[in-house]
């Protein structure tokens, strides 16, 4: 356990200080601030475009940092030879690849913390919409996010950090599509195509399950029960992943 | 009657799988070696030899492909090691990286903080502890990496080219730290081209070939034969 915090915190230290990260959260802001503009382009929809774009510029960002950031983590260590300090210590895999999991969920946290208030800051101050809603969504957004960096790093640990990268924003892609393509294959009455499309649906999670984006801005109700649903599942994956990535890394030699 | 071992490794193979036809290599081709307890032990070789490799397989970094390895100590938690050519993390600084290395093996805060700063001070690094460790020169990341093989006061500590990257100042401060550890009944394993440190330090050495071991003995045997250790090794692996 002492190993996992240690190695967690490390992680957290070390994405947190990377100037990169510091560079990706600036465009966000800047993003972010961009909505002011939309905003006042719709006629008494001010707060809701402020929203909408506002939250899909956390998604943007916060992706491209869960997709990078977790495709460099192992692959980095494995390159600059770093594995050897750790693992010439009494430092499982599995400890190893929670730990890092660990610290970039710390990371990813203060990032779409950090988004996530200026967003309702800025809706609050411009449009004086003060609905805690937004956060919510930003929440939602965080879970989504780490089943993608767990996936991330499991590619991570089977090739190359590009590939990894290019796996996790497919993955990302394909989940959001996921429950529309089995819906499709409903109508099309196949049975191979609509049991192919069940297994897809397990294996890639339903991002567009706990994605409350639309629902926050009114586009769309919530059902909350599917949330926490999908959530419970989402968090159950990202176990079962993470499990994997270590019996592949236990595998590897340096 | 024979001391204990601190390390004791027999038939060593490994065999690895390069390239796209995933042709095999054997980098070891059968490694017996022992390193008696308070040792200072040397491991001489041409590049390509396989003393690396040895230290990794010792290690666990690297699966054996056939023999044996047994650690005289219990477990990793009892060994310390400096890879060759180390490098660490950019964003630590040296007195972060150390506590990190510290917190691996579980040492309590209290003893942590004592230790790095004691480790700090032995290499050097106490006016650069704060600093990032992507600023420090190679010689200073050569000494933080001998501070981490050392933070868990190590029984068997494995240098892979120590002194590589030090100026002369700062080869000297791992030769003292060397013996200190031989004072203080460690057994230290190191691999080394720089044969007068080896000469000036190790109690043993053997010398590696091709990923074998062809000699092995005390330095006095091998100056029985030679007038210097570089004529001798010179003569063992031209042979």
């Amino acid at each position: 356990m002492n190993q996992i915090a240690a190695i967690a915190v490390n992680t957290f230290k070390e994405t947190i200080r990377d100037r990169v990260l510091a560079v990706i959260v600036v465009f966000a802001l800047i993003m972010i601030v961009g909505g002011l503009w939309l905003g006042s382009i719709s006629l008494g929809e001010q707060g809701r475009m402020m929203k909408d774009f506002g939250l899909v510029a956390v998604t943007f960002f916060g992706l491209i940092v869960a997709v990078f950031v977790a495709a460099g983590l192992v692959h980095k260590e494995v390159e600059k030879r770093t594995v050897f300090v750790l693992f010439s210590k009494p430092v499982s895999r599995a400890a190893f690849i929670t730990g890092k999991f660990i610290g970039l969920c710390g990371t990813m946290a203060a990032v779409l913390a950090g988004m996530g208030v200026f967003l309702f800051l800025l809706v609050w101050a411009v449009a004086g919409d003060a609905s805690g809603m937004t956060l919510v969504a930003v929440l939602m957004i965080y879970v989504q996010l780490l089943a993608v960096m767990a996936v991330t790093i499991f590619f991570s640990t089977l090739g190359s950090a590009i590939l990894a990268s290019v796996l996790g924003i497919c993955v990302y892609v394909a989940g959001q599509l996921s429950h529309n393509v089995l819906s499709l294959t409903r109508l099309g009455k196949n049975a191979v195509t609509e049991a192919l499309s069940w297994v897809v649906y397990v294996i890639i999670p339903n991002f567009s399950a706990v994605d409350v984006k639309a629902g926050v801005v009114g586009e769309d109700t919530l059902a909350w029960g599917q949330v926490a649903l999908w959530t419970g599942y989402l968090l159950a994956y990202v176990v079962v992943v993470l499990a994997l990535a270590a019996l592949v890394f236990r595998r590897k030699e340096f | 009657m024979t001391e204990p071992s601190a390390l004791q490794i027999g038939g060593l193979r490994k065999t690895v799988h390069v390239g796209f036809r995933r042709r095999a290599v054997e980098i070891l081709k059968g490694v017996d070696l022992r390193v008696a307890e308070n040792d200072v032990f040397g491991l001489l070789g041409p590049n390509g030899a396989g003393k690396t490799t040895t230290v990794k397989v010792a290690l666990g970094l690297m699966r054996p492909s056939a023999g044996t390895v047994e650690l005289g100590v219990d477990g990793l938690s009892h060994v310390g090691y400096l890879p060759e050519n180390p490098y660490f993390y950019d964003y630590l600084s040296g007195r972060e990286f150390l506590g990190f290395c510290a917190r691996l093996f579980g040492l309590d805060a209290g003893t942590r903080g004592d230790r790095v700063e004691s480790l700090l001070r032995d290499v050097g690094l106490e006016a650069a502890a704060g600093t990032h460790l992507r600023k420090y020169s190679k010689g200073m990341l050569q000494r933080i990496g001998i501070a981490q093989a050392l933070v868990n006061d190590p029984e068997l500590v494995l240098l892979d080219e120590p002194m590589t990257g030090l100026d002369p100042i700062g080869r000297v401060e791992v030769k003292r730290i060397i013996e200190s550890l031989h004072e203080r009944g460690k057994t230290v394993l190191f691999n080394s081209h720089i044969l007068s440190d080896v000469h000036e330090l190790c109690t043993r050495i053997a010398i590696m070939r091709e990923g074998r071991v062809i000699w092995t003995g005390s330095v006095d045997e091998a100056l029985a034969e030679a007038p210097t250790l570089e004529d001798f090794f010179m003569q063992v692996v031209t042979a």
